[in-house]
């Protein structure tokens, strides 16, 4: 694929940046190893030698403890089995990976209460949650899901938002005017409310809560795909492709959008962030996600209710922080690559 | 502490309304029948010439035990707050189902009463009873001193009144003219200190449904439309021992002690009632009633929560002693809390796969490990009904073994994920609840019942969501507690009359031919040995079909105090809920002042002096199967 020149030097100016380059590279690498969190924050170990045999028990199904000569049917409870091998020091061994904990047990201890402060010794580096879970490692699966979810958002958002916005400007009158009403009455509906309705009497999965904000969520974007699109209309090449003959949809898609493709890319980060945010919120108000599931914003919940554990609040909003800043700097990056003004300068 | 988890709201007007009359007809009457006063509109003809059966029996009790402590002494003001002032003083119509209602019912006596400890009839108006042969009328002989607060003498014509007042539409209460119109049928006039209550149909606990209250006839003389507006702030003349002496609307109300109290020599009330003075203030927030607590401008608070009893009562005044603490063991109706299995449900109808749900429900580990050991296992549906308590069921304990036995009798085989599967099917079941402080626990059963081979989605909704879902009976297992009445209800909760149909209680769809018939006996029994009997192999039977999954109770009480209030030696009933409460006929009045701890505690405050700090845990009325529950063993 031949790369326009025009684009691999909006690439360059993107990496001059150093800022925003270095924020996509964190970034990128935190999803990256999100992706393999199951290697990195596991109750499962990521290696079992146990008589001469290897187990990798961190992906696929479970290994009951009978395997291993343990009493009972359930999985293995690998931290307590490299405890009782170390014991037995018979060539067996577990190597568990560095956070030894998965995001939904409860690691509670006699004549104790949670949530417990963070410990080295105990290998919860953050501390536990009011109900004994691990800290980091709802952090990192909360992280997945959140980010995750919020580029799924995107994708559907920007899908439909970029769609109807190039269309109501590319065909302009009448059918604008009426898209235009229907956004306007659409923009009334208030947003918050549906969720919190609906959240109510069903409880929505990933992919029905990626459909319902959705449903609110593509507005944003079509005001100002209709007004770039407006002005696209009426180029040269437009013309030129019609006069070819080339359909609607295929001016909409293959000639008026790759053009302003800049103005898409510079708000995406921003809608990521964005994204992350109402999803945190949501969670933090209990109509997110389900429980158990790992959120961030059900943790800024216990770490409102338990404000006394400071490593609750404070690991979360520390997480929220640097992730939201990363992005922004991202967006911020992105914004001046693509900016056609070159000298463009940011105080 | 929320002892009625996932109760929606329609449940809680439910129980308020009928709480005063019917479901709770047995706390209402420990309250002092308020509003129960009868008269007569229809039963005009039994005036003409009322004759008594000559073969009834004349009861009476004065044998029971006295449970007031012959140290008390009468004196001092008892202060105490109110997060709301009351929107009106009438006892009945508009907004007169307030939280102050207590206080005003309370101080109004009913014919009879029950005692806390023995549950037996015990004198209050009236000082004789008798039961009629037709099993639906009660004959009561009035104590004849008995007296109105405006000192006129309460004649059975008051409770004729009753009747009239009740019945009338001018009062806007539906649920009394109903109740009145319903249950009671009329009542008989014999001369003016004898009269007979008559209900509509037969039943067992007659006691309990006719025990109503006299309202005065000479203060409300003929109703008419301005009633409800008329009588607003008005003081209604009452037969209890205060009445109210002052009020200032919005910011405290005031009682005072009748000095010469008609009842006050009666054996049951007896050195009770000793506070001179008791004076409510509005206090609008609940933190800042425990503050005021602090400051000795409130006498006592209740610190059944947790966080309470555990963390914040780590403050000054309780840690210099000058307030003490006691955690009281009740012995009262239990709430129904835990996890009803749907058994319309595939999944559930083999009982094999039930028992095994219950064995892989690690309840004892949530107690213990959430809840701070401040809970207690829940054995059964029906705990704390006195006789009628079958306690020699056990919930089904945590236990893997069996669960694999269950399982596997019915031919399960674990999966490869570690689940239970069979032709295709998980054992994967959705457990859906309406309180979100109710997340920790249910993490907690999840994780344990994975290691059973039994994955539980949670499923959390709004309160009212889902007490809906449950009773269009669209759950797969309900986590949701049910309040109690004075004796045990099946047939709401278990008869097969109430299966299989949207908005009925019996949300598990328990459908048993034999448990049907042995609950229609029960209801038709009138005889009490017998439903004493039915009642314990009818909860053996709710027992073995295995729908229910019993989880927690809470059977006690704590309060903070200020240690120049003294309780008996015994400081409270098998039924009371509040060791402080002023008023209350049965379980009331049972504290007194002390002048010289006060003085002593006001100058060790003032020279900074400590006190040594007290805790009392009271467990003479702790249930007795308790002891070992709490620290059974658990399999984890």
């Amino acid at each position: 694929m031949k790369i326009n020149p025009l684009t691999i030097k909006k690439f360059r100016r993107f990496k001059s940046i150093k800022r925003g380059y270095y924020s996509f590279i964190i970034f990128l690498m935190m999803i990256l190893a999100s992706l393999f969190a199951e290697m990195l924050v596991n109750s499962r170990a990521l290696m079992v030698r146990y008589d001469g045999n290897y187990y990798f028990p961190t992906y696929g199904n479970i290994i009951p403890g009978t395997t291993f000569d343990l009493d009972y049917d359930y999985e293995t409870n690998y931290r307590q089995l490299a405890g009782e091998f170390e014991k037995e020091s018979s060539g067996n061994y577990v190597l568990m990976p560095p956070v030894p904990f998965n995001a939904y047990e409860n690691d509670l201890k006699d004549d104790q209460f949670p949530p417990f402060p963070p410990s080295i010794k105990e290998r919860h580096y953050l501390g536990t949650d009011a109900v004994g879970r691990d800290i980091v490692a709802r952090l990192v699966y909360g992280f997945r899901i959140a980010i995750f979810f919020s580029l799924a958002l995107l994708l559907a958002n920007y899908t439909i938002g970029v769609s109807i916005g190039s269309a109501m400007g590319y065909w302009g009158g009448r059918f604008d005017l009426f898209f235009q009403r229907i956004i306007e009455i659409w923009s009334n509906v208030p947003f918050l409310y549906v969720i919190i309705i609906i959240s109510s009497i069903m409880v929505p999965n990933f992919f029905m809560l990626i459909l319902i904000m959705a449903f609110f969520g593509w507005i944003g974007i079509t005001w100002t795909m209709r007004t770039v699109t407006y002005k696209e209309r009426e180029r040269e090449y437009v013309l030129a492709a019609k006069a070819l003959g080339a359909s609607n949809m295929r001016i909409i898609f293959k000639h008026i959008i790759p053009n302003t493709i800049a103005i898409i890319v510079t708000f995406a980060p921003f809608a990521v962030s964005g994204g992350v945010v109402a999803l945190t919120s949501l969670d933090y108000l209990g109509f997110g996600l389900p429980p158990p599931t790992p959120s961030w914003g059900e943790l800024l919940q216990q770490g409102w209710t338990h404000l006394d554990a400071w490593w609750i609040s404070g690991s979360v909003i520390a997480a929220m922080i640097i992730t939201l800043i990363t992005v922004t700097f991202i967006g911020e990056a992105v914004r001046e690559a693509f900016d056609p003004k070159k000298h463009t300068v940011y105080e | 502490m929320n002892k009625h988890m996932g109760k929606s709201s329609a449940t809680k007007t439910q129980r308020h309304k009928k709480g005063r009359i019917m479901i709770k007809a047995y706390k209402f009457w420990l309250r002092g029948s308020l509003t129960m006063l009868l008269v007569f509109s229809v039963p005009v003809a039994a005036w003409a010439a009322p004759e008594l059966p000559a073969d009834i029996e004349w009861l009476t009790n004065d044998t029971d035990p006295v449970y007031a402590s012959p140290e008390a002494k009468k004196g001092g003001t008892f202060r105490d707050s109110l997060l709301s002032f009351p929107a009106t003083f009438r006892s009945v119509g508009p907004d007169s189902n307030n939280s102050f209602a207590r206080v005003m019912q309370s101080n109004q006596l009913g014919l009879i009463g029950i005692h806390p400890n023995t549950e037996n009839i015990i004198p209050e108006l009236a000082t004789h009873w008798a039961f009629g042969k037709d099993k639906k009328t009660m004959y009561f002989k009035l104590n004849e001193k008995a007296r109105w607060s405006d000192g006129k003498p309460v004649t059975a014509l008051d409770f004729a009144y009753t009747i009239e007042f009740m019945r009338s539409e001018f009062i806007v209460a539906p649920f009394y003219n109903d109740y009145y119109t319903r249950e009671i049928d009329r009542i008989i006039v014999y001369d003016d200190y004898t009269l007979a209550v008559v209900g509509t149909k037969a039943k067992p606990d007659l006691h309990l449904h006719l025990n109503i209250g006299p309202k005065p006839r000479h203060f409300f003389g003929k109703l008419d439309k301005g009633f409800v507006r008329k009588f607003n702030w008005k003081i209604e003349p009452n037969t209890g021992p205060y009445r109210i002496s002052d009020f200032k609307k919005g910011k405290s109300i005031k009682l005072e002690r009748k000095k010469d109290w008609w009842a006050k020599d009666l054996r049951y009330f007896k050195n009770r009632f000793n506070v001179d003075r008791v004076i409510f203030k509005v206090v609008r927030d609940f933190n800042l009633m425990w503050e005021h607590f602090k400051k000795a401008q409130q006498d006592v608070f209740r610190i059944t929560f947790p966080d309470y009893w555990h963390v914040k009562s780590k403050t000054a005044v309780i840690e210099n002693g000058y307030v003490h603490r006691i955690w009281f063991f009740n012995d009262t109706q239990q709430p129904a809390s835990g996890m009803w299995l749907n058994l319309d449900r595939e999944i559930f109808k083999d009982k094999n796969v039930r028992y095994a749900f219950a064995h892989a429900m690690n309840v004892q580990k949530v107690i213990e490990k959430v809840l701070r050991n401040d809970y207690f296992r829940l054995e059964q549906h029906y705990v704390g009904y006195g006789r009628y308590s079958n306690n020699s069921i056990k919930a089904r304990r945590f236990d893997l073994t069996k669960v694999d036995d269950y399982m596997k009798k019915s031919g399960w085989k674990r999966g490869s994920d570690g689940i239970w599967a069979k032709n295709g099917m998980r054992f994967s079941v959705e457990v859906t609840y309406g309180f979100e402080g109710h997340t920790p626990r249910l993490v907690v059963l999840k994780e344990e019942a994975k290691k059973a081979g039994i994955e539980l989605r949670l499923q959390k909704l709004d309160s009212a969501a889902s007490f809906k879902k449950f009773l269009e009976k669209k759950h797969d297992v309900a986590w949701m507690g049910w309040s109690t009445g004075m004796r045990p209800a099946f047939w709401q909760h278990y008869h097969s009359a109430n299966a299989h149909k949207p908005q009925t209680n019996n949300i598990s769809n328990t459908d048993d031919a034999e448990l049907d018939k042995m609950i229609d006996a029960f209801r038709n029994s009138l005889d009490e040995a017998e439903r004493i009997d039915l009642s314990l192999k009818i909860q053996a039977k709710i027992h073995e079909t295995g729908a229910f999954v019993p989880t927690f109770m809470v059977p006690y009480l704590r309060q903070a105090y200020w240690r120049w209030w003294r309780l008996p030696k015994i400081p409270g009933t098998k039924n009371s809920d509040d060791l402080f409460d002023p008023f209350d006929p049965s379980i009331g009045g049972m504290f007194w002042y002390d002048k010289n701890l006060h003085e002593e505690t006001l100058a060790a405050k003032k020279k900074k002096k400590k006190l040594p700090p007290v805790t009392i845990i009271e467990e003479t009325y702790k249930m007795k199967f308790l002891e070992n529950s709490k620290f059974s063993t658990v399999n984890s």
